[in-house]
């Protein structure tokens, strides 16, 4: 592994198998089933409800990291953070996804984001931080069980680690406070990225999973109230 | 041999007043255009006149004072918008034209003011600027965008020459977009820019075709229908929802609704009989901000019709003249219902003839009677 510039995660071989092995989502009971639709709904009402919970703790982990990542106009070069899953994709790449591939990004991409969380919250300073960012953490656990619960539902399988590799976070040589500071700032960054692409997602996979809404229309009678 | 002398002569002397002619109206040289800053002083040379020449300045044809000169030189002070012009200044006794400017007063530019918006996320956004003061001379601008390191191109729009237009070419992206513009002009120079993400400059256009229409037989409902704005892409893959604001044009206060899909919405609120005045704006589901409001419906909810009008004065000239003939009645036989239900007889006579508490009774004594 080579030691790249702001790149503190190329030396954590951070594949938390718990993540990977997740316990077998209960099989639904599919006696008069609504599909996958519902937990679909769910699933996006999670991603909404972490967006908004990142934005507050985005914003207490910002100022702790100071000037000037707590700035609103800091725009720093993409330098580093190069394992970070990107959340960025051509657009007709994006609207052409198949439902399969779709998910297993999303899947993948906060599998890696909660390993990286995980990581910031040992590090993190005060206790405050450390109970925010576990919050946050457990949240998006609960995201990741709801996409996992999405993809067997419609029987795709769960993506899994490569054969060989360890389930251990290893810490890496000491690193510029500066750098690693750029590093939560991107982590932040792309989550928060993640988030919004994660609710267009499923709004696409909801809208395909609906039958077409019939034209419900109420006539009040003139019953002359 | 008499017919070509006069030919001859005529041809001479047209000759000659055609270079007197050019002599004094066409220009040595096209005229030298000058730009100068407002207030300030300026003194224009007679081209190559020598300072002592005797020369006459002449602006947009009109002579000017001869105590604006300094010699053969044209001096004006404190200059207005008025001094723009035509100046010419002429050989005083040839009346030849020496020189001439076209002189533009005008100011350099203040930083401009720049801003973009994404009316038609995901394909892309625009960029608009303009000037907080005018510099009542021409101005060029220059607009690059950025992205990270990528330099994007902005197009220029086909109507509106103060816009340009950039295609996304990647969605979610992380890194912001700086978008800087510059403005010359003759008498300066100024630039600003702008960085943004992505998703903070999603701000759609109104609704549209919002059309509200009273709902027969309910006196207190309206129905308000709307269209997602033409120029979001794709409402599909990119819901809009919808906030609905609607009063009474008598009342200043608002009330609000907000929907988060469909393009129909009942009002079940409405004060019976008054028109009202109906609006809506339009959001991305998650990101971005709210359109303006849309362009206003007026509605007023459904009310029964009147009853024709002469069955209802007959009526009234019976009651009155019946009433007028008898004692005041004492107030517990008025509340009788017995006694004043006249077989379904318009509401309106009593209260016309009768007070305000005695209307009252009367209206429950009919609304009882339709219920038996």
């Amino acid at each position: 592994m080579d030691l790249r510039a702001g790149d503190s995660w190329g030396m954590l071989a951070c594949l938390c198998t718990v993540l990977w092995h997740l316990p077998a989502v209960p099989a639904l009971n599919r006696t008069g089933d609504l599909g996958p639709g519902p937990s679909i709904q769910k699933t996006y009402d999670l991603t909404r409800y972490l967006e908004h919970q990142l934005r507050s703790l985005a914003g207490t982990y910002l100022n702790y990291l100071g000037p000037p990542f707590n700035e609103p106009d800091f725009n720093p070069p993409r330098l580093g953070a190069e394992t970070l899953p990107r959340a960025t994709v051509d657009l007709e790449v994006w609207r052409s996804l198949n439902d399969k591939l779709r998910l297993t990004q999303n899947y993948e991409a906060y599998s890696h984001l909660l390993c990286y969380l995980r990581g910031l919250n040992r590090q993190a300073a005060t206790a405050e931080l450390r109970r925010s960012l576990a919050h946050f953490c457990t949240s998006l656990q609960g995201l990741l069980g709801s996409i996992a619960g999405v993809m067997a539902a419609l029987g795709y399988p769960l993506p899994q680690p490569l054969p060989g590799t360890e389930p251990t976070w290893t810490p890496g040589p000491a690193h510029s406070d500066f750098l690693q500071k750029m590093d939560d700032f991107w982590l932040l960054k792309e989550l928060q990225t993640w988030l919004w692409r994660s609710a267009k997602d499923f709004n696409r996979l909801k809208k395909k999973m609906q039958p077409p809404a019939a034209a419900v229309t109420v006539h009040l009678g003139a019953h002359g109230f | 041999m008499a017919a070509p002398v006069p030919w001859a002569c005529c041809a001479v002397l047209a000759a000659a007043a055609a270079v007197v002619y050019t002599q004094r109206h066409s220009p040595q040289e096209a005229p030298y255009v000058q730009y100068e800053r407002l207030g300030s002083d300026v003194t224009l040379p007679c081209g190559t006149a020598n300072w002592d020449a005797a020369v006459t300045w002449r602006v947009n044809g009109t002579d000017l004072a001869p105590d604006l000169l300094n010699g053969s030189e044209l001096v004006l002070r404190g200059l207005e918008l008025g001094h723009s012009g035509l100046y010419a200044c002429f050989h005083r006794d040839s009346w030849h034209l020496r020189h001439q400017v076209l002189l533009h007063v005008g100011l350099p530019p203040r930083e401009p003011v720049l801003s973009c918006r994404s009316n038609t996320y995901p394909k892309g956004f625009y960029c608009n600027w303009h000037l907080p003061t005018p510099t009542y001379i021409p101005n060029t601008f220059n607009v690059t965008v950025l992205h990270g390191s990528k330099i994007m191109v902005c197009e220029k729009d086909p109507a509106l020459k103060n816009r340009c237009h950039i295609r996304y070419m990647h969605l979610f992206s992380t890194i912001k977009y700086k978008v800087s513009i510059s403005v010359s002009n003759a008498l300066g120079h100024n630039a600003t820019a702008i960085t943004f993400d992505e998703f903070t400059i999603v701000k759609p256009d109104p609704p549209e075709n919002v059309v509200a229409r009273p709902v027969p037989s309910n006196p207190r409902r309206l129905e308000v229908t709307w269209q997602t704005p033409s120029t979001w892409p794709d409402p599909e893959s990119f819901p809009l929802k919808f906030f609905l604001r609607y009063r009474p044009l008598i009342l200043d206060q608002w009330q609000h609704v907000e929907l988060s899909d469909g393009t129909a919405h009942t009002i079940t609120d409405a004060y019976a009989g008054k028109e009202y005045i109906i609006q809506v704006a339009a959001k991305d589901n998650e990101i971005g901000t709210w359109s303006d409001w849309s362009v206003a419906a007026h509605a007023t909810p459904w009310t029964e019709e009147p009853r024709h009008l002469t069955t209802e004065a007959q009526a009234a000239e019976t009651t009155t003249s019946t009433t007028s003939s008898l004692a005041p009645p004492p107030t517990t036989k008025i509340c009788d219902p017995g006694e004043l239900g006249s077989g379904g007889g318009p509401l309106a006579p009593f209260l016309v003839s009768v007070p305000v508490t005695l209307a009252l009774a009367a209206a429950a004594a009919t609304a009882s009677n339709l219920l038996i």
